[in-house]
């Protein structure tokens, strides 16, 4: 029982950080948008602010038990994630419940909020909430693949399924980084990222600055708040991940932002100057290029790694 | 005196008495002469049969030789068990067959003498031992066949009459220059005596007459190509003389056959070849036929020729004690259901195939039907299976491979053309029902009955526990008597009566049996519930319910090939009735009919070949296979993954499955289709693990086909607008997931293969059944016609989000436990792009889940739809238990592997380690309890924490169409609703990738087919001079073809 109690207070700790962190990269991100558009952009406590804002909203209205919901599936799918991931590497308080799964839990975790939002959303009745789903799961299944095929070559490379191994196998220096002992896979891994993360040219299912479409459409309120803490989770959780993967994980709270920043700055560098694809146009791309270099990460782990 | 008149020689005297005496007294008194004719029918029916039951017990054969002169100037006969046999059921098909020739006897008196003297002719091929004898009555046989053509009097039968007695005298000349050449070179006529100086017959002499002999009596059996004079003849004449030449005269010839075949010694691979080549020939033209009598003739064609090639191998191998079993079972299905065939054609009396569209609405009709084309197509427990069964086994034996494609490749054509026939009698169009007088059905039930009796006796002949193999028949049988009772008190009967049975079944089986046994007969009985829910009779679906059931039982008791084949083929007999029952499901089932017994035919080879090294039918010898493992391997793997609906093997599936009645499909994908599953175990079990051969590289290719299954099942299921479409390719691809963990051959692959079926069984019964309930709501299976349907069927949504949380694979539920055992046995064995395809595979399956659950259930609401109701709670209980074992596995992962991992146990070294709830592989590990209580925990707080808000809030429930629509007011649902083409920008994404190859494939393969029916058939001209040059060059032909082989 004792156990537990650490467990869950030290990731309640986690959870906190991760969130706070998370809402404050996305208005680092924001801001760094503005910049590049000639603008001054949003305060850094911006999204603080909305979260409150949103919360403390008096009405609400709902259509329904699963539009209700589908921002807790939502959170909880974020909030999972993050809880099966090691956060930092040999730190007690930041490896959170990573012991209940390897890699593969956390990668069908991921599905967890999505599928659960798509509900809500569906249930909204809104056309837009449907095909904005729609849009988003078909790119989804498309960068699966050769982000899917990265880690197939990794755990070749590292023998195991364990993302704390896997960290591990990367210390001892940046040259045992993934990224420079099997770049392929990581090459491969971060185009999948571009699309994970939705920034253009990947953004059409939520197509965010024009009419409203993708899931949110219909919500406000407590909900619209719920779904914003989640954004900065998720994001944090899937970054940590790939830093644990591909970056050689982090020892300390300082190299996980530093990290998980820089692999956020690519998707954005990539977003800032790239107009959008449709949805069938990037499903293509996906499984072009960014597939063939992952085929060819697995075969170049098999034959120079392995002998 | 009785005895006296009980003389076998009576058979010949007193038809041919009578027969003369006929017409004489027919013009005196009509009906004394009619009188007279059907007396001495049962007078030698009664002859006939007193001495068949003698003989049976024990008595010795007897021998006639007539007014104390030797042959061949008197008559010498034979009298012996398989005469005593032949001659009955020729007698019975007689007497039964003039039943449906009373009017035609009527205006014709001559015909019945003709008709008396043709029994007569027949009785004597078959009983003479003398060659000279034996000519006499093969022409007396082919007179009186004219005979009955020409009193016909219409052009046709009398044109085809001329052509059949050119044809028929060439024979009998060559038949009688061959007889002279032999009593020339033996001094004797009695084929006994001819056999004890076989050194005689030699040199070119020998050589010519014993060619000419042949082809005497072959011609006479119809060989293809000489044989256009012969079908004729079935299209033209009254049902019931069709009836007595294609099973009366050809039983004559053919046991004329027979008794020259220990002469014939080295033509042998000849006659085989001559047998071979009508068989397949036949059949194939039989394709083409849409002319009911007309394919009739090609099949009894076709069955003569197979006899014939039966024959030849069983001598050609030294196997003649199998003569009884093989030409013994397939004669007497051919003389039974021919016979019937030709009689029921003659009653229904539609010429053309698609005419018999209406017979449903005569149930008797049908059912007599569809035994009689059972017994033919070879299934069970009919005497053909047996037959053929054998025949396959010794082929095997015998190493003649190619023979067992030839025979296989045969029936299955065979199969298609009389099945496409009874499709059309399946048809539902109630204005056409035939009319049929109940008296004239008599005789052809039966023959009917009759088969159905052989059946039995011919399992109870072969030693095995007949009552155990047949119980699924006589289940069928015993509910089809009870078929008037009202539908849930059947339905009852059948689930209780099934209970009963399959208790004790699953206690006494151990391993992967057990583990079988559970899944089938456990999953079978809790989704076979959903049935109660209709409360209508359902005219003969619970007799083909049980049927099926308690098959399911059979085939886990078997434990010999035989029984294990047995059980198969009434399953896939089963299934296709049941399946033809969905309204839609006509065009489909023939093909689901044409790939299941491709299945089986796959499997009997397997088994054939396993037979042929190990001289074992038992299931447990198939492990002592070595030599021919790959072999017998492939073979049987092949026949299960069509019936797992591997990809390029799955066109039957979507049809199938989609068109079944709504809570049969359940059981169709959830229970039948795992059959396939414990197949494939079964034969990796025995074959696979040892990794004889070539095998390793066979599950290297399997395992790629599960997964394309896994891709193509998915990318299929997208497109689909049918909601029962859609779960059927999902099921194609979810069995390709267990296909590749079995291929995977480890203790990890297995366990993943048992735990993804134990979870497919789980979720598709689930979800099959919530659809069920929501198409007979709706009263729609297309998609976009439905929407926001969670407000009215709540349960059923419920039921539908955990099943497609199951299949997702997302944690924490049973779906999860299945990927990660299959990814782990993958990894495990270095099988790491097949890794890549199945996560790819599982990403695309979310999209036809989601689809699936938003369309029908999120959404607009339909108008119409506004005050549907639940589903019926009969058919949301089984639901509910599902659901309760899926949430028990989802907490408990170990409740459901360490069972699985016990059945397998000690075949693989142990890859999986349990610590606490913790499961350890080489690589990974997985604490599903932990797991699950941890996404609790997440979901919960999050959820505590709004509904905390909430009460601080007004939370307002809103219409339907109140939503922030860009300024717009939104219309109706149809326009509001997005449903309809959900996925079109991945179709257009993948544009060609998506075309349907296996499809276009299959349907090339039926188009080239009816071509070689089309090419093989141009030869019938129809003209009789060709007809009878044709006999010529085919007397040329045999004579080159025995020359070169001397």
């Amino acid at each position: 029982m004792e156990f537990w109690a650490v467990k869950i207070g030290y990731f309640l700790i986690t959870l906190g950080m991760v969130t706070v962190y998370g809402l404050l990269l996305g208005a680092i991100i924001a801001r760094t948008m503005a910049r590049v558009q000639g603008r001054i952009g949003i305060p850094y406590w911006q999204p603080f602010l909305d979260i409150i804002k949103n919360l403390g909203k008096r009405t609400a209205v709902s259509h329904g038990v699963m539009f209700y919901m589908g921002p807790v599936f939502r959170i909880a799918g974020g909030i999972g994630t993050l809880a099966f991931v090691p956060v930092i590497y040999g730190s007690e308080m930041f490896s959170n419940f990573h012991f209940a799964g390897d890699l593969l839990l956390a990668m069908y975790f991921i599905f967890f909020g999505q599928l659960g939002m798509a509900l809500g959303a569906g249930e909204s009745g809104h056309p837009f909430s449907a095909i904005g789903v729609a849009r988003g799961l078909g790119q989804m299944t498309a960068f699966e693949l050769p982000f899917v095929l990265a880690i197939i070559a990794v755990v070749i490379q590292y023998d195991t399924l364990s993302i704390t191994e896997i960290v591990a196998a990367q210390q001892g220096g940046v040259s045992n980084w993934t990224l420079f002992t099997n770049p392929l896979a990581v090459a491969a891994a971060m185009l999948a990222f571009l699309g994970m993360s939705g920034y253009p040219p990947f953004d059409v299912f939520t197509a965010p600055n024009e009419i409203p479409i993708g899931p949110p459409t219909e919500y406000h309120s407590s909900f619209l708040a719920l779904m914003a803490t989640n954004r900065a989770i998720f994001a944090s959780a899937k970054l940590i991940l790939f830093m644990d993967l591909f970056f050689g994980g982090a020892t300390g709270l300082i190299e996980m932002i530093i990290k998980t920043w820089a692999i956020y700055m690519v998707a954005v560098v990539v977003g800032a100057s790239f107009p959008r694809f449709r949805v069938d146009q990037s499903i293509r791309f996906f499984l072009r290029v960014p597939t063939l270099i992952g085929i060819a990460s697995i075969a170049f782990v098999q034959i120079f790694l392995l002998g | 005196m009785v005895e006296g008149l009980l003389a076998p020689i009576n058979l010949i005297i007193a038809a041919l008495g009578v027969g003369f005496l006929l017409p004489l007294i027919a013009r005196s008194s009509a009906s004394i002469a009619r009188g007279l004719f059907w007396l001495t029918q049962v007078f030698l029916l009664l002859i006939s049969s007193v001495w068949l039951l003698r003989l049976i017990d024990g008595a010795p054969a007897v021998e006639v030789i007539t007014a104390g002169i030797q042959p061949p100037f008197a008559i010498n006969l034979y009298f012996g068990l398989f005469e005593a046999f032949v001659v009955s059921a020729v007698n019975l098909s007689a007497i039964l067959g003039s039943w449906y020739l009373i009017d035609y006897f009527k205006s014709r008196a001559a015909s019945m003498s003709v008709y008396l003297i043709l029994t007569m002719g027949i009785s004597g091929m078959v009983m003479t031992r003398d060659l000279f004898n034996l000519f006499i009555f093969i022409e007396i046989t082919a007179l009186a066949t004219y005979g009955l053509l020409a009193l016909d009097k219409r052009p046709a039968s009398l044109a085809a009459g001329f052509k059949y007695i050119i044809a028929t005298s060439l024979a009998s000349t060559f038949f009688l220059l061959g007889t002279m050449l032999l009593y020339h070179l033996t001094g004797t006529l009695n084929i006994d005596d001819m056999l004890l100086h076989m050194d005689r017959i030699t040199g070119p002499v020998g050589l010519a007459a014993g060619v000419l002999l042949l082809v005497g009596v072959i011609i006479e059996l119809k060989p293809y190509p000489a044989n256009g004079w012969g079908l004729d003849v079935y299209e033209t004449v009254p049902a019931g003389v069709a009836a007595m030449i294609s099973v009366g005269v050809s039983a004559g010839a053919f046991f004329a056959l027979y008794k020259i075949v220990p002469l014939l010694g080295d033509f042998l691979p000849v006659v085989a070849a001559v047998g071979g080549a009508t068989f397949l020939a036949s059949n194939f033209i039989g394709l083409r036929q849409r002319n009911v009598r007309r394919m009739l003739g090609y099949s009894s064609v076709a069955q003569m020729g197979l006899m014939t090639l039966a024959l030849a191998v069983l001598y050609m191998l030294g196997k003649s004690e199998y003569v009884t079993l093989v030409i013994g079972g397939l004669f007497i299905n051919h003389l039974l259901a021919k016979a019937g065939l030709f009689w029921l054609a003659g009653v229904v009396d539609r010429p053309r195939t698609e005419a018999w569209v209406g017979l449903r609405h005569r149930p008797i009709l049908l059912v007599i039907l569809g035994i009689l084309l059972a017994a033919l197509a070879g299934f069970p427990p009919f005497p053909g299976f047996w037959g053929k069964w054998e025949l396959i086994m010794q082929l095997s034996a015998g190493e003649l491979p190619f023979w067992v494609f030839v025979v296989l490749l045969g029936s299955l054509l065979e199969a298609a053309y009389l099945y496409r026939w009874f499709g059309f009698a399946l048809q539902d169009d109630e204005t056409r029902a035939p009319a049929v007088e109940p008296v004239k059905l008599i005789p052809v039930g039966l023959f009917a009955l009759s088969l159905l009796a052989t059946g039995h006796l011919v399992a109870d002949w072969l030693g095995l526990e007949a009552p155990r193999v047949l119980v699924p028949i006589y289940m069928g049988i015993i509910l089809y008597a009870l078929d008037g009772m009202p539908g849930r008190l059947k339905a009852l009967l059948v689930l209780g009566a099934f209970a009963v049975y399959a208790y004790p079944v699953v206690m006494g089986l151990e391993g992967l049996h057990w583990l079988f046994g559970l899944i089938l007969l456990l999953g079978g009985g809790v989704i076979a519930f959903a049935v109660l829910h209709r409360s209508d009779a359902r005219r003969g679906f619970y007799p083909l319910l049980g049927m099926l059931l308690f098959s399911l039982a059979s085939l886990l008791e078997a434990s010999s090939t035989l029984e294990f084949f047995f059980a198969w083929e009434v399953l896939t007999l089963s299934s296709y009735l049941l399946i033809s029952m969905g309204r839609g499901a006509r065009e489909h089932i023939l093909t689901f009919l044409m790939f299941s017994l491709g299945s089986a035919f796959l499997i009997l080879a397997g088994f054939g070949f396993a037979y042929g090294e190990t001289g074992s039918i038992l299931l447990a010898d198939l492990s002592k296979v070595e030599k021919s493992a790959t072999l017998v391997f492939m073979l049987l793997t092949l026949g299960f993954l069509v019936k797992a609906g591997a990809a390029g093997l799955h066109v039957w599936l979507p049809g199938a499955y989609s068109e079944a009645e709504d809570d049969f499909s359940a059981l169709l994908s959830a229970v039948v289709g795992k059959a396939a599953i414990f197949g494939l175990l079964l034969a990796a079990m025995h074959l696979a693990v040892n990794g004889v051969g070539a095998i390793n590289q066979v599950l290297y290719v399997v395992s790629w086909l599960g997964l394309i299954s896994a891709l193509v099942g998915a990318l299929m299921a997208l497109f689909q607008e049918d909601v029962k479409k859609l779960l059927a390719y999902s099921s194609m691809g979810q069995v390709g997931y267990i296909v590749t963990a079995i291929a995977v051959s480890s203790q990890l692959g297995w366990v993943a293969a048992g735990y993804l079926t134990v979870n497919h069984l789980l979720f598709k019964g689930l979800l099959f059944l919530a659809v069920a309930g929501l198409v007979y709501q709706t009263g729609t299976r297309l998609m976009y016609q439905m929407g926001g349907l969670i407000k009215n069927l709540p349960m059923t949504y419920i039921s539908v989000l955990i099943g497609i949380i199951a299949i997702s694979g997302v944690p924490p539920l049973t779906g999860f436990g299945g990927k990660w055992l299959l990814l782990n046995a993958l990894f495990d064995k270095g099988w790491y792009w097949q890794a890549g395809l199945a996560f790819f595979a599982s990403a695309v399956a979310f999209l036809y889940l989601f689809r699936l659950i938003h369309t029908v259930f999120l959404g607009q609401r339909k108008q119409a739809h506004k005050d549907l109701r639940e589903a019926s709670w009969l058919l949301l209980f089984p639901q509910i238990l599902l659901i309760v074992a899926i949430m028990a596995f989802s907490i408990w992962p170990k409740l459901l592997i360490d069972p699985i991992a016990s059945s397998f146990a000690g075949i693989f070294p142990e890859a999986l380690i349990w610590d606490g709830t913790m499961l350890k592989t080489r690589l990974g590990y997985w604490d599903g309890f932990m797991v699950i209580n941890i996404v609790a925990g997440v979901f919960l707080v999050p959820l505590l924490i709004l509904l905390f808000l909430s009460r601080f809030m007004q939370i307002q429930k809103v219409k339907q169409f109140n939503i922030v629509f860009a300024a717009e007011r939104p219309e109706t649902p149809e326009t509001t609703h997005y449903a309809y083409n959900f996925f079109s920008f991945y179709e257009k994404a993948l544009g060609p990738l998506l075309k349907p190859r296996a499809t276009a494939f299959w349907d090339g393969v039926s188009e080239w087919s009816h071509t070689i029916g089309s090419t093989l058939r141009v030869l019938y001209t129809g003209n009789g001079q060709t007809y009878a040059l044709y006999v010529l060059f085919y007397v040329v032909m045999i004579y080159i073809a025995v020359g070169g082989m001397g």
